[in-house]
């Protein structure tokens, strides 16, 4: 009887956290599915909604920063990029402060956010953060050796470096497959960053 | 148990009976210009609820919320939209959005400049911008001299801007004074920063009616802002044709400690290229840093810097009068300390506060005699609070302190006379500036410093109007500003009743930047009164004069792939009766034409970056004494084509090699003239140029940690 009490008590509290956490969920999927600006803006406000009203939950504050950085990629605008890059460095900046956070997926987006800047102006940003690319993607695989993320992106910049050096990138291909195994196996089902398994495929393609 | 079952069963049915009773919330969202705004963010506060507006501005979406909700529209770029909305009326809502406040925390009104914080790349350089300019030298004060304000004073090395002297320009670290930025060297080789460019974020250059926060700058102020946080710990050594040094920084949870250590010595790169000069002992700097960065929190930063060199050398100088040589020894030691701390508030308070202590202590034989020797104690306490708020959308108010303590104290010693001399005063000041937003594209900064020195006993007033018009990208700007300075400390000494030099300063510019191109354009106009005077014996503040000019720069990141350009030239008329000026005429240090083209061509193929600068200014006046009248004759035109070349051998290892003036040119910049006119010959004249032709720079800096790459900065 007691057992079935304290269940029930638990039960009554958690409610809340379960019911958010199924409806970020559908969220995070539409996030790995959009693909234009409007369909990115579409997310990205669902997802600021989830930060006003949830702000203890670190992983909407993380895929808002993921979705800037993505809009940076896509809109036209120089002013555009910088500001969703900035936007996108502050939210980063407040979830360093969580102790939930999982930091391999925080430094990882962190290195994302620097790719994305270079790519906003590779002449200026190139010289200026590629040491710190390298050291964000270095610091995330320290933390965990098996995140896919941060793997294949190491993977695929350390070989844009070694090219512009004129030299290989030997670890490329295993790098490159271990991040795919790692995909494959990752769990979609649960409330942690997904996103990335494009880059495997782009990689694939640039062999 | 039933109590239970009921209450859990109760709060199911509450959700569902939020979703039993939906009601639509449903308008359209606008600018300020009441255009239709696509993708705002509309939604219910502390709720899910909500939509995105299209491409119409129009959104809607249902909710079970009851009563009266807060409506919020969120959208990049503007000011968050609050608004209560009750049940029944909750459709045909129309939103007005206003462009951002967030714009206004990071509003610099400068002349000419409108710069956002991170969005501006004109005066506001990276490290990398500096060591790839040709002619740099890797030194932070010789690439500003290729930017347009700054004059070509070849055998100086300090910043002289805008007809201004050198003294007039002022250096902060993390917006405290240092009162000693240059290093020490023998006549006539310039002077290079004692501070290495890679250990900065941020060098802000104002060249003109900079902000009323920093204090006793006549002409200009060179901010620098030190890392926030420097999160890779990494190691990396250097070794160059002047010297070596090592360093690097240990990274931690909430903070990081890094250190340098440099030891510089000139003998054996004189062995190689010996110059015009007679060495005894060359030149030799050993130099220690450290940096302390603590962060508590995302809020908060505390960051304490202490950096100590000491320079040595001899130097054999000859007069011009008899002919008879003397042995110039110079021994400088200069320690500073710098501690600030930071934070942001939940209120939206930015707090600040922060101390310095510079300290120079100079000792020089045979300094003007054989056999004499001077001897310059100087230091500087410098404590500054400041709060920063933004109260409202359109007004942001910054109120501070600041309190300057001061001491020099010289002797000079010569046979068995002795004469000391020192000054102890302070400088106290209240400043305050309103930064206003009066229209999306209209800014206005309003600011007033109140000064007060112990030494004359005197409050100076420093009101200063800067405005600031976006017409389609393109800047408009003008200010109007008075700021102070004490006299140098050598008049001080000699009559500490002197008045404060005052300048009034009126700018006005334009200026348009998009992705990889800045234009601007700046004219000047300067007035100075109350500069100390020396007229035979007397010293008053009788000085006066003026300086007036227009400053062009064009920028082009990508003009050609791979390829840059920058274009400055500045004209400038200046005249001053002031100092040993007894007439009203072209100080020696100004130049009225001054231009630099510089060119950076990255070489992919050879993993290489190639920058090519042409210094050109036009003759200097000097001081003929055979003729009639003061300043009476003007020196022939500078030259200097300098080259360099980053190469980047691996990404642990990059080479840097640089040479300055490769066609050779010989620049005078001055005449001396011996003091007897019997002299044999009359009066001797000796062309004052630089201390070689050209100047070689190579260096090979190496990453030694893992996590770095092409990162050649220890800080």
């Amino acid at each position: 009887m007691k057992t079935i009490k304290s269940f029930l008590w638990l039960l009554f509290f958690l409610l809340p956290i379960v019911a958010s956490a199924q409806e970020l969920a559908p969220v995070v999927q539409n996030v790995n599915n959009a693909k234009d600006v409007p369909g990115l803006m579409q997310v990205r406000s669902q997802l600021e909604r989830f930060m006003v009203a949830q702000p203890e939950q670190w992983l909407a504050g993380y895929y808002l920063a993921y979705v800037d950085v993505q809009l940076s990629f896509r809109v036209p605008s120089s002013d555009e990029k910088l500001q969703y890059l900035s936007e996108a460095e502050t939210y980063l900046n407040k979830l360093s402060g969580f102790k939930e956070v999982d930091k391999s997926e925080l430094y990882t987006l962190k290195g994302f956010r620097l790719y994305a800047l270079i790519a906003s102006n590779p002449q200026a940003n190139g010289p200026k953060y590629s040491g710190e690319i390298v050291g964000a993607y270095e610091t995330a695989l320290g933390i965990n050796p098996n995140n896919p993320r941060a793997l294949i992106l190491s993977a695929l910049f350390k070989n844009d470096l070694a090219k512009f050096m004129h030299q290989p990138y030997v670890n490329f291909q295993k790098d490159v497959e271990k991040a795919a195994s790692l995909f494959t196996v990752q769990n979609t089902n649960l409330l942690t960053p997904t996103w990335g398994k494009y880059w495997v495929d782009f990689a694939i393609t640039k062999k | 148990m039933k109590r239970i079952c009921i209450l859990i069963l109760l709060s199911f049915a509450g959700e569902l009976n939020g979703f039993a009773q939906l009601h639509t919330v449903e308008g359209k969202v606008l600018n300020e210009k009441s255009n239709p705004m696509a993708h705002a963010n509309v939604f219910i506060k502390g709720t899910i609820d909500g939509a995105t507006s299209d491409s119409l501005g129009h959104f809607s979406f249902e909710t079970g919320q009851k009563g009266v909700i807060t409506l919020c529209v969120r959208m990049l770029g503007y000011a968050e939209f609050l608004m209560p909305v009750s049940e029944k009326k909750s459709t045909a809502l129309v939103l007005k959005m206003r462009p951002d406040n967030i714009t206004l925390d990071n509003v610099v009104v400068t002349a000419g400049n409108f710069r956002l914080k991170g969005n501006s790349q004109f005066g506001k350089m990276s490290a990398v911008d500096i060591v790839t300019t040709a002619g740099s030298t890797g030194d932070l004060y010789h690439s500003l001299r290729t930017l347009p304000g700054a004059q070509m004073v070849g055998e100086s090395g300090k910043l002289f801007i805008r007809g201004g002297d050198s003294n007039e320009s002022q250096t902060y670290i993390d917006e405290m004074h240092v009162l000693s930025p240059y290093t020490t060297t023998g006549d006539n080789v310039p002077v290079r920063g004692r501070y290495s460019p890679f250990m900065f974020e941020g060098i802000n250059f104002s060249t003109g009616a900079s902000s009323s926060e920093y204090a006793q700058g006549l002409s200009g102020i060179l901010a620098l802002n030190t890392k926030d946080a420097s999160p890779v710990t990494k190691i990396g050594v250097n070794v160059s044709s002047v010297g070596m040094s090592g360093g690097g920084t240990q990274a931690f949870e909430k903070g990081s400690v890094s250190v340098n250590l440099d030891y510089q010595n000139m003998k054996p790169y004189y062995a190689l290229f010996p110059g015009r000069l007679n060495w005894i002992n060359p030149y030799q700097l050993f130099s220690g840093s450290s940096q302390i960065r603590f962060n508590p929190n995302q809020s908060t930063v505390f960051k304490t810097f202490i950096g100590y060199d000491r320079t040595t050398f001899i130097q054999q100088l000859t007069s011009l009068d008899n002919q008879t040589t003397r042995d110039f020894g110079m021994k400088d030691d200069n320690f500073y300390l710098n501690s600030t701390f930071q934070k942001t508030t939940e209120s939206g308070y930015k707090v600040f506060a922060g101390a310095a202590f510079s300290y120079k202590n100079e000792q020089i034989d045979n300094a003007v005699l054989s056999a004499d020797s001077y001897r310059d104690k100087e230091w500087e306490v410098h404590l500054k609070t400041k709060l920063t708020k933004r109260y409202t959308d359109f007004l942001r108010l910054n109120v501070g302190l600041e309190d300057f303590i001061r001491h020099d104290e010289t002797t000079y010693a010569y046979s068995s006379t002795v004469h000391s001399d020192s000054i102890n005063h302070s400088i106290g000041a209240v400043f305050a500036t309103a930064v206003l937003n009066i229209s999306s594209n209209l800014y206005a900064e309003l600011s007033e410093r109140m000064e007060y020195t112990s030494i004359n006993n005197l409050w100076n007033s420093n009101p200063r109007l800067a405005l600031s018009y976006n017409l389609k990208g393109v800047h408009f700007s003008g200010i109007i500003g008075k700021y102070t300075q004490l006299p140098e400390n050598k008049y001080l000494m000699l009559n500490k009743y002197l008045l404060t030099g005052q300048c009034m300063q009126y700018v006005g510019g334009m200026y348009y930047e998009k992705r990889d191109k800045i234009y601007r354009i700046e004219t000047y106009y300067k007035t100075y009164k109350d500069l100390a005077l020396q007229e035979s014996t007397v010293l008053t503040s009788d000085g006066y004069g003026h300086s007036k000019g227009v400053d062009v720069f064009f920028n082009e990141r990508a003009l050609f792939k791979n390829f840059e350009y920058m274009l400055a030239y500045s004209y400038s008329l200046s005249k001053r009766k002031y100092q040993d000026y007894t007439e009203l005429s072209t100080p020696q240090y100004a130049t009225t034409h001054n231009a630099t083209v510089s060119i950076k061509y990255n070489i992919q193929a050879l993993k290489s970056i190639l920058g090519v600068t042409n210094r050109f200014a036009s003759g200097r006046p000097y001081h003929d004494p055979t003729k009639e009248g003061i300043m009476n004759s003007t020196a022939g035109f500078y030259n200097s084509v300098d080259m360099s070349l980053t190469y980047l051998a691996s990404k642990k290892v990059i080479l840097y090699a640089s040479a300055t003036n490769l066609l050779g040119r010989q620049n005078v910049y001055n005449y001396n003239y011996s003091v007897d006119v019997n002299s044999p010959g009359g009066y001797r004249k000796t062309p004052v140029i630089d201390s070689s032709t050209h100047f070689f720079y190579i260096g090979i800096f190496i990453t030694l940690s893992g996590k770095t790459a092409y990162d050649v900065s220890n800080f």
